[in-house]
């Protein structure tokens, strides 16, 4: 219950990626799009993000920002998967 | 979708299952725990422990907000729920946590007004929107949410909405984590890392367990090629000899975490001398209350609580689940008289508690073979 097969909106460690899609200054919320094409309201008091960047998202507040290159920097390096 | 679609990746997952079994050292028997209940949820969805070599085993941690709830918290919210007025808040899981004398769904059924939010902002809404009525919140969750309730307070102390306040049940990962280390019941050989509290408290707060413990941590991130590689890196340091907090995650976690969360998180709690945890017990300065500032909208201030402690159900064995003593189909009510639809302990209520996990992705097998 009130939770979707990826993520729970309980746990503390559960979080979700998020667009965002538009930014209102003024109240420090913003329209973000989820994975699933839903969008939903953001606080991004706690980021320096601006329109198009990724953030996570946890409970309606964005914690952090991927990282650009993040996406693949986490499986290089010595430690890294070889196909 | 980037930053997901890359990390699920079946082929590299082979390709690092490979790598991992190749670390292992035959006859050595690896046990590592996976902090936190995401992880939990995300192993059995995906399998992961599947494609472990046999002697290389997990053990779920305490890191599920809603199944370290003791029932007499419950209780107190019960009771707030019940007072004249109040429009009692929370998120949908906690609806299902049994109390001692039955869960807030019941509580709602029977006339409470509860009302399930996504997040504490809609709890402040809902405030906004009824000013002739008490709106409490029940916070829950470890350092992922707890910045979500603290810019929550802020905005409601800031705009002046005097009908809103919280039941504050954070809880912090660190003292646990020390509390299962001193635990002569359970030898473990390395920690996956709770990703998303890292994203908030960084890795610093970790180097304990390495340090004092002699154990290392790797913080990973929640798809399967994540807790794969991360388990590829415990093992990794075990077989250097190395020991060390590594951080998987770095797409998402800085080392130094999220300062501005911390900021605010200073500014609206406070650390509660002790609290008591499902299973676990008592333990010091492991949760936090809402700091003088903000006593205002402190919920268990505002209302009569009966802040009574109640002791687990004797059938329940969630306590020996969250310690990793036990695996949830060694406890005696598992899948009989405790499942999803009934839960008797509160591992059975979240996705994230090992035993829901467990029950709905019907991995029952105990024998595994060498992969």
């Amino acid at each position: 219950m009130g939770c979707s097969e990826d993520h729970c909106i309980t746990c503390s460690d559960a979080a979700v990626p998020m667009r965002v899609r538009r930014l209102d200054a003024a109240s420090g919320l913003a329209q973000c799009v989820g994975d699933d094409g839903e969008a939903s309201e953001v606080d991004l008091a706690l980021v320096s993000a601006g329109e198009g960047d990724t953030v996570l998202v946890h409970a309606g507040v964005a914690l952090a920002i991927g990282r650009p290159d993040g996406a693949v920097s986490d499986l290089a390096g010595p430690d890294a998967p070889r196909r | 979708m980037r930053f997901v679609d890359e990390f699920r990746d079946a082929e590299l997952g082979r390709a690092l299952a490979g790598e991992i079994l190749a670390a292992v050292e035959p006859g050595r028997h690896y046990k590592l725990m996976e902090v936190c209940g995401g992880h939990t949820h995300s192993i059995y969805k995906y399998g992961v422990d599947d494609l472990l070599p046999a002697n290389v085993e997990l053990v779920h941690g305490p890191g599920c907000p809603v199944c370290v709830i003791p029932m007499g918290r419950v209780d107190d919210g019960i009771a707030i729920a019940h007072e004249p007025g109040v429009i009692f808040t929370c998120f949908g899981d906690m609806l299902r946590v049994p109390g001692s004398a039955g869960t807030l769904l019941e509580a709602k059924a029977a006339g409470a007004d509860i009302r399930m939010v996504y997040s504490p902002l809609d709890a402040l809404r809902i405030a906004r929107a009824n000013p002739d009525r008490e709106v409490v919140f029940f916070a829950i969750g470890f350092e992922t949410t707890a910045p979500s309730t603290a810019l929550t307070l802020k905005r409601a102390k800031a705009e002046g909405v005097r009908n809103f306040s919280c039941v504050c049940n954070h809880v912090t990962i660190v003292p646990p984590l020390r509390a299962l280390l001193e635990s002569p019941d359970l030898r473990l050989d390395g920690f996956i890392g709770p990703g998303h509290v890292c994203t908030v408290v960084g890795g610093r707060p970790f180097g304990f367990i390495p340090a004092d413990y002699g154990r290392p941590l790797v913080i990973a991130g929640f798809e399967p090629l994540d807790l794969l590689h991360a388990i590829h890196m415990i093992l990794r340091q075990l077989a250097e000899g190395r020991c060390e907090v590594e951080n998987q995650y770095k797409r998402v976690v800085p080392w130094e975490g999220n300062l501005r969360a911390l900021e605010v998180m200073a500014e609206v709690f406070a650390l509660r001398p002790h609290f008591e945890w499902r299973g676990l017990g008592f333990i010091s300065q492991s949760a936090l209350r809402l700091s003088d500032a903000y006593a205002d909208f402190d919920a268990e201030q505002r209302f009569a609580v009966p802040g009574v402690r109640v002791a687990d159900p004797k059938a329940c064995q969630c306590g020996e689940v969250l310690k990793g003593v036990i695996k949830p189909w060694e406890c005696k009510v598992f899948g009989t008289a405790c499942t999803p639809e009934h839960a008797i302990g509160t591992c059975m209520v979240s996705p994230e508690g090992a035993c829901a996990a467990y029950y709905n992705y019907g991995r029952f097998a105990r024998e595994r073979v060498l992969t």
